[in-house]
């Protein structure tokens, strides 16, 4: 036995780790997107060493940038960058909300909170398998981070939610663009409403849209927030094409409004988006 | 002891270099496996048991960092790294002809496999596949065999 076992040792360690694989995807596979322990360990153990590195190179830039070349209107420039991207992000939440509110008093009481209800954090990496499923940003549970808060880019335009695994410092963030994600709109122009899912190719489609409902290339989307994650009023993305086939409905695809390739800072709304978004209305 | 730091080295050097390219384009990273390339490395160097068990741990950290069947990538590596192993006790696969197209073919391999079991769970998951992933064998093989020829060059590698 001793001697059998000697000889085929390599075979047996082969298919126990195939075995082992094996019961890792079925146990997998009726999660769905959903991670397992195994998973959320790894993920927990590895994050932070992605995130030094990020953090590594990124402070290496700022020395040479900040010792090398003009040191204090770097600072200075990044500092109003900064508050810029705070202000942009105010405002475009201020405008969608001055729109809803009425009364003087919850206008005051929103801008209050508002402040607060943002984190700005970097993207420190993407999806090795899909770059268009998440991403992983440099912010987590102990910056207050849960699951389905939402992401926002720069200039306000919906980039996803946060999902597991949220370890300390770090999170996964579902873009819109994954194709296992949804997002209820509604048509700025024409008031249609649909789920826009991912086609895990950088764009969207927009789906539930009857051949008898008016739509047209170039209406802006935003979110309608009858999914009850995603605040209303949040643009998503704009109509680029629209096909009517033989099927029950519209095949209509969408550009997201959030550029992929600038998605470097991005801003999180914390505390439930809708409070946040709707406080005072 | 040993091979314990070395091949711990090797991933974390995989996982640095994977994270810094995801952040310098994320075309790039589409293109370039790094994880492939430590499996394939330790498995040349220090058998197919080894390409294995690299396979299964390389495999599984860049399972956690993708939304997809958790175990996919892990099992394809496994199965590489094995394979990868066992060709180069048996060949020279380190000449740079030779070397580019064992690598090339191991990836191509490994592609095919993952995208086998992508479509055998769920055709879903097929539809997300984005054209860059099928030139990842080719840059990456390109890549692996300058790097390969540059380790042979500083006398790491030798068969």
């Amino acid at each position: 036995m001793r001697l059998f076992l000697k000889e085929k040792k390599k075979a047996i360690i082969l298919f126990s780790l195939i075995f082992f694989h094996l019961i890792l995807i079925s146990f997998q596979v009726p999660l769905g997107d959903k991670q397992n322990y195994f998973e959320r360990a790894i993920f927990s153990v590895f994050s932070p060493v992605q995130h030094g590195v990020i953090f590594f190179f990124k402070k290496a830039g700022e020395i040479w940038n900040d010792y090398f070349y003009l040191w204090e209107v770097q600072k200075m420039n990044k500092e109003l960058k900064e508050e810029m991207f705070l202000l942009r992000q105010e405002n475009s939440q201020l405008r969608r909300a001055l729109r809803r509110l009425k009364a003087e008093r919850d206008i005051r009481n929103f801008i209050s909170n508002l402040h607060d209800s943002f984190l700005v954090t970097r993207v420190i990496g993407i999806d090795a398998r899909n770059i268009y499923k998440s991403i992983i940003i440099a912010k987590g549970s102990l910056d207050g981070l849960k699951k389905n808060m939402v992401v926002l880019d720069w200039q306000g335009h919906l980039v996803g939610r946060i999902i597991d695994p949220i370890s300390l410092k770090e999170a996964r963030v579902q873009l819109i663009t994954d194709i296992e994600s949804g997002v209820s709109v509604i048509s700025l122009k024409s008031r249609a409403g649909g789920v826009l899912k991912g086609d895990g190719k950088g764009n969207c489609r927009l789906e539930y849209i009857y051949p008898t409902q008016k739509v047209n290339n170039g209406e802006e989307l935003v979110t309608s927030g009858l999914d009850h994650i995603f605040p209303p009023g949040i643009k998503v993305g704009t109509i680029v094409s629209i096909k009517t086939e033989a099927s029950l409905f519209k095949i209509i695809k969408v550009k997201t409004s959030f550029e992929f390739s600038e998605l470097d800072l991005v801003v999180v709304i914390l505390g439930d988006s809708k409070d946040v978004l709707l406080k005072g209305e | 002891m040993r091979n314990f730091v070395e091949i711990s080295i090797g991933i974390i050097i995989a996982f640095f270099l994977y994270t810094i390219i995801g952040k310098i384009s994320f075309s790039l990273s589409q293109l370039l496996n790094f994880f492939t390339l430590a499996v394939i490395y330790f498995a040349i160097t220090k058998g197919e048991l080894y390409g294995a068990c690299i396979g299964t741990v390389c495999g599984l950290i860049q399972d956690s960092f993708s939304l997809g069947v958790f175990g996919i990538s892990g099992l394809s590596k496994t199965l590489i790294g094995f394979l990868a192993g066992f060709i180069a006790q048996r060949i020279n696969v380190l000449p740079l002809v030779r070397n580019f197209l064992f690598i090339l073919v191991l990836i191509i391999g490994e592609t095919a496999l993952s995208l086998f079991l992508y479509y055998f769970i769920s055709a879903e998951y097929a539809r997300e596949i984005t054209p860059l992933i099928l030139f990842q064998p080719l840059c990456t093989a390109i890549l692996g065999s300058i790097v390969f020829l540059f380790l042979r060059k500083f006398r790491v590698l030798s068969f």
